[in-house]
């Protein structure tokens, strides 16, 4: 598997010359296949670039196929679908998997966000390309592109995310962007630590420094802390940061970094090796 | 007055290396008058950073009022309000104008603040919001300030609005196409028409209305900051997207007799050095046509003082 970042950043887009470095898209990851398929997970503005990087290939001829998981449809997780341009092309083909229950449901999210009073595209009925909307249910394993996926609903504030565990051939990717607990007491569940579990690959929301998470409890993310703790416990062998919070700076997020490490090493995971997510930057398990 | 411009990107917001001297943020305009309270021009994501520098002021105690005039619902005018500081504060007052949709504005703002999209809901909101619903050619009041506007070419209609205080004029017009090939309303057009055909009398009369209200609008303006998103060359490619090009706006600049020009709105793809290129091609078209106003292309944190600061 080839993971790449085209957007790292939670919340809100943050443009300007003190994120230039890890970059200002919010989420949007690639994960390419061994035999070069694809599936993109969740989409965010980072979708609009990996859209322009597809149009070079099959995407431009019509002759794209891929796969969406959406881990939930707060807006920075949707916002890049009106501005992923292989959707405009006739004979793309395009699966999303996401939450709400059923597709009729999910459709209806998705469609939301075109309501003409805020898109001109005014429908998912105007993209060219077939755009096909499957409901997820969590626990059960499906394949998609050849990869082995599997949904897990964790806490998120006022609603819940899905992460992903993705499998090829024995290597594994888990995506837990955009989870956070309820308290400053609760820890992950048994459950969630068994689904990160032996990940090659475990990609963690890292809103937060401890302080600033402190007094925002409610919004339902972590902190490097609760990723450093899941990525030992799960005994993952590679911790991704992710989802930076909108205001830190690029040398906030190398400071986030630092702290990290320093909490991986006190926990007993010196041997974990950590990795900031940076636009552009790619990964191969 | 201070005009400074928190946001002049159109579509999406687009951070990079790339646009980090022009910006990334979308549209947002702070028109500050003399001593009082701040007309925010529409609420693309620029308004989130406004916003954070309104909380160092009034807005911070609960004691600010903000007036946020706003062209029309798309995502890069309004994605900036659930991000916008003073809204969270008791005690502030934000007083949103837009113009009627077919729900009224609460209902469409309240869209963007809700689940299954955005956990905190408008109902939520700490601050005093009011709506005002603006119908074809309002003119009112804000403090000291006199605001007119007028309707815009663009898919699902934008107005244009023109702020009048301190001895001075900003006229702001974006969304809008050139009002020569298509008029816009409500439906959504797959592919663009063929720009060489004759428009129906019916159409070619009412797009001419159209410019004519909007030159009014911009008549004598200190400053008339445009949509022009495209190049001509890019317009001609896709004119059913409801955005303009620097030599329309060159050409309503002229017919308005206005004093400074700012190319506003940039393409999302669109770099700095794009931008520079555009910039210095077009001054030496304003140049050699003699025409004497000033070209200027909006940039994250330029800010002009007009009339009596």
């Amino acid at each position: 598997m080839k993971i790449r970042f085209w957007g790292v950043r939670g919340s809100i887009p943050a443009p300007g010359p003190d994120t230039i470095r890890y970059g200002g898209n919010t989420s949007c990851v690639s994960v390419h296949t061994r035999d070069g398929r694809l599936v993109i997970v969740d989409m965010g503005t980072g979708l609009m670039h990996l859209g322009n990087a597809l149009m070079a290939g099959a995407f431009g001829k019509g002759a794209g196929r891929a796969t969406i998981l959406l881990s939930h449809s707060h807006w920075d997780h949707i916002q890049g679908l009106g501005f992923f341009t292989p959707v405009f092309v006739g004979g793309n083909q395009f699966t999303v998997f996401g939450p709400g229950g059923s597709p009729e449901v999910l459709e209806e999210i998705l469609e939301g966000q075109m309501d003409p009073n805020f898109s001109p595209l005014q429908s998912l009925k105007n993209f060219s390309a077939s755009f096909d909307v499957r409901a997820i249910q969590p626990g059960e394993p499906f394949e998609a592109e050849g990869l082995r996926i599997t949904a897990r609903e964790h806490p998120h504030g006022t609603t819940t995310a899905f992460a992903f565990r993705i499998e090829e051939a024995g290597r594994v990717f888990v995506y837990a962007s955009d989870v956070g607990q309820p308290t400053a007491d609760a820890a992950p569940s048994p459950e969630a630590i068994a689904f990160y579990r032996g990940a090659d690959v475990l990609l963690h929301d890292t809103t937060y420094r401890p302080e600033d998470q402190a007094t925002r409890r409610n919004r339902g993310f972590s902190s490097y802390e609760d990723a450093a703790a899941a990525a030992v416990a799960a005994e993952a062998k590679r911790l991704v940061m992710f989802h930076y919070d909108q205001d830190y700076t690029d040398d906030d997020v190398d400071a986030l970094c630092a702290s990290c490490r320093a909490a991986l090493d006190r926990r007993g995971g010196r041997s974990i090796e950590l990795v900031p997510a940076r636009e552009g930057e790619e990964l191969e398990i | 007055m201070k005009v400074r411009f928190w946001g002049v990107r159109g579509s999406i917001p687009v951070p990079g290396q790339a646009t980090s001297r022009y910006g990334g943020n979308t549209s947002c305009v702070e028109v500050r008058p003399r001593g009082d309270a701040p007309i925010i021009i529409d609420a693309g994501t620029g308004l989130r950073r406004l916003g954070k520098s309104l909380m160092e002021e009034a807005f911070g105690d609960g004691r600010g009022h903000a007036s946020v005039l706003i062209s029309h619902t798309h995502w890069d005018h309004v994605q900036g309000l659930p991000f916008f500081s003073p809204l969270y504060r008791e005690g502030n007052r934000v007083d949103i104008f837009a113009r009627q949709r077919d729900q009224h504005l609460a209902s469409v703002f309240s869209q963007q603040h809700n689940l299954p999209y955005f956990p905190v809901p408008m109902s939520a909101m700490k601050a005093d919001v009011h709506f005002h619903e603006l119908l074809e050619g309002a003119r009112f009041d804000i403090g000291r300030a006199k605001i007119a506007c007028t309707r815009l070419n663009h898919p699902w209609i934008a107005i244009a609005y023109r702020v009048d205080v301190d001895g001075a004029a900003v006229v702001y017009c974006a969304d809008t196409a050139p009002f020569t090939d298509i008029l816009f309303g409500r439906e959504f057009m797959v592919t663009p028409p063929a720009l060489d055909q004759p428009l129906p009398a019916d159409v070619v009369a009412e797009l001419d209305r159209m410019r004519a209200s909007v030159i009014a609008l911009a008549r004598g303006a200190d400053l008339l900051i445009y949509d022009t998103h495209f190049t001509l060359e890019e317009y001609r490619l896709r004119p059913h997207w409801g955005h303009s090009h620097p030599d329309d706006a060159i050409a309503i600049a002229r017919d308005a007799g206005v004093a400074r020009l700012c190319l506003f709105h940039h393409a999302p793809m669109r770099s700095d050095d794009d931008n520079d290129r555009i910039l210095a091609r077009y001054r030496e078209v304003v140049r050699a046509q003699g025409d004497r106003f000033e070209l200027l292309s909006a940039y994250e944190g330029l800010e002009l003082v007009l009339g009596d600061a």
